[in-house]
Order: structure tokens, then sequence, then C-alpha cells
């Protein structure tokens, strides 16, 4: 199972949605995204961002991820080499209304971001027991 | 990609088609980083997971981005002047579950890293934080510049 090699992901920027106004580049974080039975799971990979630095916003059936990753001193020494950048991450989803907001969850854990999204009560799924009459 | 360049005088006109190939690749990359924006990754080795090398004064610190693998599955070593990180990303234990989107990757790595300078092995630290793992090591004392005093006559 884990004998697979891990491929490096290259980044992939945001393409001009809305600027920014600090100058850092902003990527599309990677997710999964699974249902179960009674909810609605997303985890997003977002390294270097703290937990008081990740913002929710539920506007009508937008759901937007941001996460900013504080900002390196200015003098951090001499770059040798450089794989990849250090940017913000932002991503954007449209929900459907069977999500209960009230109960939404959200936790950080190693910069993996898991949003857990219960189903409302009527979006369930509903067994329908016969009676023999 | 080795290109061998045969010297002018065996093909006259071989050197002179390498250069306009050499010419118009750098083109194309300008051309390409152009669109891709100052966010595109620098040269990247391929291999997972990929580093920035920084020299702070007597250290060198090696930072890597590795979100979802924390310290117990993570393995650092230093030989020498190489660093291998290893370890493995496990995927997320569900079960029942339909997946609606699945760009997470996970699976073990291995990459080793040439040290520019000599390290002292025992005063290296490393710490996992946020998902970013930050290595530091310190030069090892025949590493560090020295001043030579002249002495007068």
């Amino acid at each position: 199972m884990a004998d697979k090699d891990l491929q490096v992901e290259e980044k992939k920027e945001v393409q001009a949605s809305g600027e920014s106004t600090k100058n850092v580049p902003v990527f599309i974080p990677a997710v999964d995204i699974y249902e179960s039975e009674n909810s609605l799971t997303l985890l997003a990979d977002m390294p270097g961002v703290p937990l008081g630095n990740v913002d929710i916003d539920l506007n009508a059936d937008q759901l937007t991820i941001r996460g900013s990753v504080p900002q390196r001193p200015e003098n951090s020494g001499k770059i040798l080499f450089q794989e990849y950048c250090v940017g913000d991450y932002y991503r954007q989803f449209t929900l459907s209304n069977e999500i209960d907001r009230e109960k939404i969850q959200a936790s950080m854990k190693d910069g993996v971001l898991k949003l857990v999204l219960p189903k409302a009560e009527a979006a369930k799924p509903r067994k329908i027991a016969v009676t023999a009459s | 990609m080795a290109i061998i360049r045969y010297p002018n005088w065996l093909w006259p006109g071989y050197s002179s088609a390498l250069d306009d190939f050499e010419k118009a690749r750098r083109h194309m990359d300008r051309l390409f980083s152009a669109f891709t924006g100052s966010g595109a990754a620098p040269a990247s080795s391929g291999v997972f997971p990929p580093l920035i090398v920084t020299e702070e004064g007597d250290t060198v610190i090696v930072e890597a981005e590795i979100p979802g693998i924390g310290a117990q599955d993570l393995d650092i070593s230093v030989i020498g002047r190489t660093l291998t990180l290893s370890g493995q990303r496990k995927p997320d234990e569900t079960s029942d579950v339909n997946f609606h989107r699945r760009e997470r990757k996970w699976g073990s790595f291995r990459k080793a890293l040439t040290l520019p300078e000599d390290v002292n092995p025992d005063a290296i630290k490393a710490e996992c934080r946020d998902g970013v793992l930050k290595i530091v090591l310190p030069k090892a004392e025949s590493a560090k510049p020295r001043k030579i005093a002249i002495a007068n006559e």
C-alpha cells in the first residue's frame, strides 16, 4: 500500500481572482473531498499555514478557504537552492444546500486542514420500513 | 540532458547549430516563465519533497513542505555531507465513503541532498511545524571562515 513512490506535485498558482495586496504568490491547495452517510469531509494541504491564519468563509453556498503563510524575516540568509515557492492558499467551492451550516467543524494538523460538513437531516439517506399488511 | 559540444574544426556547421538550439531553448524558457508567473517552481530535482536550502551565518538550513507527515513518519540522517530524508505519507483512514475529489498524493519517499559544507552531526536540530520541516545544520569548525592575523615583524 505504501510502496508507491510519492511524486512531486508542482504547486498551482491561482490565476487572477482579485489581486492580493501582499506580493506573495497564491496557490491552489490540493484537496480530497469524500462523502459518508452523515457528512462531507474536505482535506486541504496547506503547509506552512498556522491554525490562526486559516480563514473559512461560508457565504450563501460559496465556501471559501484562505490560508496565509507568515512572512519570512527580511534577511533570512542566502538562498543556495530552491525547489518550491512559499505563498498563500486560496480555493472556493460551491456547496449544495444539504449541509448543516451550524455544525461545520474545522481542524488543522501538520499543515492539513480538515473540514467536516455534516449533512442536514433532510439530506440523510432514510431507510423506509415496509410493513406487511 | 548533457549536450556534448564537438570542437568546431570537426564539424564546422554542427556546433553553431547546437548553439542555435541552446538559444532557442533559453528563449522558450523565458517565454514560459512569463506565463507561469513568479510562483512557478524554480529548478526542481523532481524528487519529493521539494526543498529550500539557505545559508545563515554559520548554519545551513534545509526546509521542506511535507503536509500531513508527522515526525513519526519521517526519518532524517546525515552521513558525511549527504543528508537523507525518507518517510511516507499515509492515506487517510476512511471506510465506506465516496470520493468526490482526490488530489492529495500519498506514498513513500527518499531524497538525498549533498550539503554545501561539512556540518557538525551532533548539533543538528530538526523541527516540524504546520507541515513544514526545518532542519538546522551548524557548520563544522573546519568549514567556518577563519581570520588569519598577520604578524608584524
